[in-house]
């Protein structure tokens, strides 16, 4: 008789666990014939607070999916906008020096080469700023969109800044509430194998045996499952991207009224670069750095140097600073028998592009579509999930790198070192030299659910200012007037954004007022 | 710019108020808050929608005059052409105000009236006269007192009302692309309107709830209403022949 599955035990609350567990549930509810069961089992110790964290507009439809409302997830979980990320200083380390990686894909990006045009006429502009109005509704302090719009529908494309431990818990109560997923607060002690070499329960501290049929691992760093029950091997890539430490604290604003800025800051430094993530009520800050070229004096005063000059900030009220070190990397293979692992179980590399989150959704979201009916066509699901999640860590790894090996900066070794060839992939190696006759395009990324898209690579490429072979580039559609039409088009959009929005601290007081509809 | 002032028959003795239907006095919106009272005669003329508040994004009924900013069909030289003008296009200039009072019981809210001195309207040689010569309240401002009263209730209504059309998943929003005579065309979009499939298939229990609360007379007022926008697009045709 088929060995079904009916019955899935998450290791692991947090942001991980909740989200694997609400878009699974919010699925398989609505087929109350399957008959599944969703168990949650959580160790009982206080989670710490959250620095504040950065998401993809994925993070819209996962949300959405789930059921919860936005108004909801602004109210209870220190949530804020996002737009895209602006890096400070990653080119030449001038202090006039930024580029933006918005979320908005260029006006006119299907349509017409905007690379070529921004070359030929429009050379000395910042490409972002030309090419999409995102970067001027950032720079200007916008919301991505009005009070009358709908719940997760968006003016401008937009992700959100959370409190990662807020929003566990505000995932943690709906799932419970509503989508019938049940809850164990207790320590995981021990792992019991079935003959097969599966897991077939957990010993648990004071609840007993919990028996599965599939269990997920969302148990962090220590990958209690797939890392210490099976020994899966850790694949280090710091031969590729070096920060190992992330020095994290908090900083309040000077006033009720400071701007929220809707986009993350990430400044490059010496060693590494600052993150600086607003939240309504405080900033979230951190120095992701290289141990091996800063000691921690060196990099608390980097910290505290760059919340010396932030403004609209409180530095005496700036939290203590906290170390977490960071193993860059991945598992070997991510789905081991009926044992699966998401979130920083399954690997972690610096949040310079907020990747995380990104991985879970798309980890919970293969789950979901793909869950296997019996234990006969798990192993062949599993593979699956092995071979798209290792495509999908190496796309991270790639497209991180590209920042580090674009850069010009020359004051220290950890850049000169970061652009050493033999700390670049080959794949980059190829990308890179391909891009020098034409620009990024869907034939370098084909899968259906690349983590980032040629778009990307673009604002990249071109704010980092990534130079072509001269008189050899391929691609140049759009020759009779298309691509100046769109960036006039583009001009005309920012202008009515402009004139049409509310800023990013006015648009979420209303929300804490008010409330966004649903419709 | 409003200047909102507490009417008085001290500093407002002399005040009259122009009654005129015109552009010049401000009558030239594209549609005008409503409530479910007044959804009757509201319906007789005018289509009604649900539009986001620009203040609280919150839903509010529209009676629609127009397809877009600053245009009202049923404005014409000789004032307004259909018999009957919405409460709120008829309070101007006047408007509730709330002022706190101080009682052996504690503090009270009360509704007072209130006029917009800035207001087009304002006048002291034509127009009504808002008080007596001795102070007294004159025929039209009994009329107003009135006119603010339905309004102020009404607004209350529309919350559990507005409330009660979300629950039960009954508004959807819906773009309307007309086409005129000339050929031109005009798209109207970002109001919301009765979802009628979704009405039709509720629950006995849910009807029954909505005709308990006194809510499903005026849904059906909102969907009989539509027909009226036939009207509107007559209307814009008939400017575009003059």
């Amino acid at each position: 008789m088929a060995h079904l599955i009916r019955k899935i035990v998450i290791v692991g609350g947090g942001a991980a666990g909740w989200l694997t567990a609400g878009v699974i549930a919010a699925e398989h509810r609505i087929h109350p014939g399957d008959g599944l069961r969703i168990v949650v089992v959580e160790s009982p110790d206080v989670a710490t607070i959250g620095v504040g964290e950065g998401t993809w507009p994925s993070m819209r439809d996962t949300l959405s999916d789930i059921g919860v409302s936005e108004t909801g997830l602004i109210r209870e979980c220190d949530a804020s906008f996002k737009q895209g990320s602006k890096f400070v200083e990653w080119v030449t380390g001038d202090t006039r020096d930024y580029y933006y990686h918005p979320f908005v894909i260029p006006t006119g990006y299907h349509e017409a080469n905007l690379v070529a045009e921004w070359r030929r006429h429009h050379a000395s502009a910042p490409f972002a700023d030309l090419v999409s109005f995102q970067p001027h509704l950032c720079e200007q302090g916008r919301a991505p969109k009005q009070n009358t719009t709908p719940e997760f529908a968006a003016v401008a494309n937009y992700a959100y800044h959370f409190d990662a431990v807020k929003t566990g818990f505000f995932l943690r109560r709906h799932c419970v509430e509503h989508l019938g997923v049940e809850h164990v607060v207790d320590h995981v002690v021990g792992v019991n194998s079935a003959e097969n070499g599966d897991i077939e329960s957990l010993q648990t501290r004071d609840h007993g045996l919990l028996e599965g049929d599939l269990f997920v691992d969302c148990t962090g760093f220590t990958a209690l499952l797939l890392g210490q029950h099976y020994g899966i091997p850790f694949i280090s890539r710091k031969q590729v991207l070096f920060n190992d430490t992330a020095l994290v604290t908090q900083v309040p604003y000077s006033h009720e009224t400071s701007p929220i800025v809707s986009h993350t800051v990430s400044t490059a430094r010496a060693a590494g670069w600052i993150w600086d993530i607003g939240l309504p009520t405080r900033r979230g800050i951190g120095y992701v750095y290289s141990s091996a070229h800063a000691n921690d004096g060196e990099a608390e005063a980097v910290l505290l140097d760059y919340v010396r000059q932030l403004p609209e900030a409180v530095v005496d009220g700036m939290g203590p600073m906290r170390k977490i070190p960071i193993s860059p990397g991945h598992r070997e293979t991510f789905w081991h028998r009926n044992c699966v692992a998401v979130g920083m179980s399954a690997g972690f590399i610096e949040p310079l592009e907020a990747s995380a989150l990104a991985l879970i959704e798309m980890s919970a979201a293969m789950l979901r579509d793909d869950l296997p009916a019996t234990r006969d066509d798990m192993d062949i699901v599993a593979s699956r999930f092995n071979d798209r999640f290792t495509y999908r860590w190496k796309r991270v790894v790639d497209f991180l790198k590209l920042h580090y090996v674009l850069s010009k900066r020359n004051d220290s070794d950890y850049w000169r070192d970061n652009r050493r060839a033999e700390t670049i992939p080959s794949s980059l190696q190829e990308l890179m030299r391909l891009w020098r006759y034409r620009s990024p395009s869907r034939y370098d990324f084909f899968q259906i659910e690349e983590i980032f898209p040629a778009a990307s690579y673009h604002y990249v490429l071109y704010g980092m200012g990534f130079e072509p072979a001269r008189d050899a580039v391929r691609g140049d559609f759009g020759g009779d007037g298309r691509a100046a039409r769109f960036l006039q088009e583009n001009a005309r959009m920012t202008s009515k954004m402009l004139a049409a929005l509310p800023t990013n601290r006015e648009l979420i007081g209303q929300i804490r007022t008010h409330g966004l509809q649903r419709i | 710019m409003a200047r909102h002032v507490l009417l008085n028959n001290v500093e407002h003795k002399d005040l009259r108020i122009i009654t005129t239907r015109s552009a010049e006095y401000g009558d030239k919106v594209m549609n005008a808050l409503t409530f479910p009272d007044e959804f009757r005669s509201i319906q007789a003329h005018y289509p009604i929608f649900f539009g986001k508040s620009a203040d609280t994004g919150g839903f509010q009924p529209l009676a629609m005059f127009g397809f877009e900013q600053e245009e009202n069909l049923f404005l014409n030289s000789e004032g307004w052409d259909v018999p009957y003008v919405p409460l709120t296009i008829e309070r101007q200039p006047f408007l509730i105000g709330f002022q706190q009072r101080s009682d052996v019981g504690g503090v009270t809210r009360q509704v007072v009236v209130h006029v917009d001195m800035d207001h087009p309207r304002i006048s002291h040689e034509k127009g009504e006269r808002v008080f007596l010569e001795h102070g007294g309240y004159t025929e039209y401002l009994n009329r107003m007192n009135d006119v603010l009263y339905s309004i102020h209730e009404g607004v209350e209504r529309n919350k559990g009302f507005l409330q009660a059309l979300l629950d039960n998943d009954l508004l959807e929003s819906f773009t309307l692309d007309v086409e005129l005579n000339d050929g031109t065309g005009h798209r109207l979009a970002g109001f919301y309107t009765i979802n009628e499939e979704r009405l039709g298939n509720l629950e006995p229990e849910a009807l029954a709830r909505l005709n308990g609360e006194g809510y499903l007379l005026p849904i059906y007022m909102v969907i009989a209403s539509m027909s009226n926008i036939r009207e509107l697009i007559r209307r814009r045709n008939a400017l575009l022949e003059a």
